[in-house]
């Protein structure tokens, strides 16, 4: 059986390499497979651009780069993406941490500073000069006296959504707000968010159709 | 084996110094064997607070660089029929001297010989309290109701919650006036309590005497009917498990002849 194999798609070629023959075999009948189609660069019209598929293989940076190497050698094909079926334990993690909504409740105190990944639905209390900072969105349930930020550390599409009022600061992405004493009531729905003018601005739970159609469609709106 | 107690406070000037000596002092009135160590490496005054300054002979620094054995530092405080010891800091080198090893060789190797070891600590978050904290087994956090004294008093609980010792950190507040806390200019002690989350170990009411008593050397506790000695004595009895209620804000006695004259008026 062929390690290489070299299958069209709709979208153009796909190149597998099988799993479970060794790297080295793989090499091998790239080379030959490659080799086969060969032609003249002066007839050839357009480069053939490769999918190549590793199945349940990850491949390492240096086990890319042979790879790469191998078909730069042959100028009709070039490498539009290599990929697998599979990721790492890390990537997954972090792929998890991106897309869950985190509980957390924790005392974040004067100098600490909380960093997580994807949304926070955060129950916990923020004292004055404690910071919250997620690459999400927060929802926020809890007593806040010190600094949130969402969308760190540039996603000026993320909210935040609980009662402000106490906060010392609320930032989005770059944009930051000092929220002045008398400037927000005392509501758990408020939501901050970065508007089209790239200005921190602030809005009620219902106006959220309006502030943010993606998160609201995403959440159950029509 | 005894206790280790560090007391920190991360703002300056609350009364750490003066909380130890006195917490120190109140323990050995009570019989316990107390060893107070001064970890203010370079501005050491625990020493005069007690009225000890003029015994010192070897330091905290002389012990740690094997200039001397521990029993040849300890500066034993005679009123106090062999209960109460002196660690007392060096003067002449800075909070580098010490490493959190040394610290905790030092207090390790005190801990078997006396109920209570009470480390007074430096202000600040640097090296000399991470000196402090290590070789501590609880920790007293020592505020005043002002908002800045509250602000470093969280931070240093979050840190020690970020090195946590065996037993959780607890609370004291320190120079409460009775007058502006009852009129509400101060900030409340059950507000100061909720905000840090922590147990509240005791409170202490401001009082001249702290001031005039400290500056003889001889701590407040000595006063029995001093209310800043008997909150000081009232946290001495908690940390050995008793069960002492607060003092009571509002009551504050006045026994002038004017006011007992009232009273008489008042009393149908």
């Amino acid at each position: 059986m062929q390690a290489a194999v070299l299958r069209g798609t709709q979208n153009g070629y796909d190149l597998v390499l099988k799993q479970s023959a060794s790297l080295d075999q793989v090499l091998v009948d790239l080379k030959a497979l490659l080799e086969n189609l060969k032609v003249d660069p002066q007839t050839m019209d357009a480069k053939v651009s490769l999918d190549v598929l590793t199945e349940d293989r990850i491949l390492t940076a240096d086990e890319k780069t042979k790879i790469e190497q191998l078909v730069a050698g042959y100028p009709r094909f070039e490498i539009h993406k290599i990929a697998a079926n599979v990721i790492t334990l890390a990537d997954a993690i972090q792929l998890r941490e991106r897309e869950n909504v985190h509980l957390l409740s924790k005392v974040i105190r004067n100098g600490q500073e909380v960093v997580m990944q994807g949304d926070v639905l955060f129950l916990g209390t923020i004292h004055e000069g404690g910071k919250l900072r997620t690459s999400g969105n927060i929802f926020s349930m809890g007593s806040v006296a010190g600094i949130l930020q969402a969308g760190y550390p540039d996603d000026e599409s993320k909210l935040i959504m609980g009662n402000l009022q106490t906060a010392q600061q609320v930032r989005i992405a770059e944009q930051f707000d000092i929220v002045e004493p008398a400037q927000l009531t005392d509501s758990r729905q408020t939501i901050a968010y970065v508007n089209d003018l790239h200005v921190l601005s602030y809005g009620k739970l219902e106006q959220l159709k309006k502030i943010n159609p993606k998160l609201y469609n995403q959440i159950g709106g029509i | 084996m005894g206790k280790a107690i560090v007391i920190t406070s991360g703002k300056g000037g609350v009364g750490k110094t003066t909380t130890s000596a006195n917490i120190g002092t109140a323990l050995a009135l009570m019989g316990k064997r107390v060893c107070l160590m001064d970890l203010d490496i370079g501005l050491r005054n625990l020493d005069v607070v007690l009225g000890l300054d003029n015994r010192i002979i070897y330091d905290i620094v002389d012990v740690a660089e094997g200039r001397a054995k521990l029993p040849q530092a300890l500066v034993k405080d005679k009123r106090f029929d062999d209960k109460l010891y002196l660690l007392p800091a060096a003067q002449n080198t800075d909070k580098t001297a010490l490493q959190p090893e040394q610290v905790k060789e030092i207090v390790d190797e005190l801990k078997p010989d006396y109920d209570y070891v009470l480390i007074d600590c430096p202000a600040g978050i640097e090296q000399g309290f991470m000196n402090a904290v290590a070789g501590a087994d609880a920790a007293i956090v020592v505020t005043t109701p002002e908002i800045s004294a509250v602000r470093d008093a969280d931070r240093v609980v979050g840190l020690l919650e970020q090195h946590p010792l065996t037993e959780a950190p607890r609370l004291l507040i320190n120079r409460i006036r009775r007058n502006m806390m009852q009129d509400g200019s101060m900030m409340d002690i059950d507000e100061i309590t909720h905000h840090l989350g922590i147990e509240l170990l005791g409170i202490i009411f401001d009082d001249d005497a702290v001031i005039t008593t400290s500056n003889k050397g001889e701590p407040i506790v000595m006063q029995t009917d001093n209310p800043a000695s008997q909150g000081y004595r009232n946290v001495a009895r908690r940390l050995e498990g008793e069960t002492v209620p607060l003092m009571k804000i509002t009551e504050q006695e006045d026994t002038g002849f004017w006011h007992k004259v009232s009273g008489w008026f008042h009393r149908g």
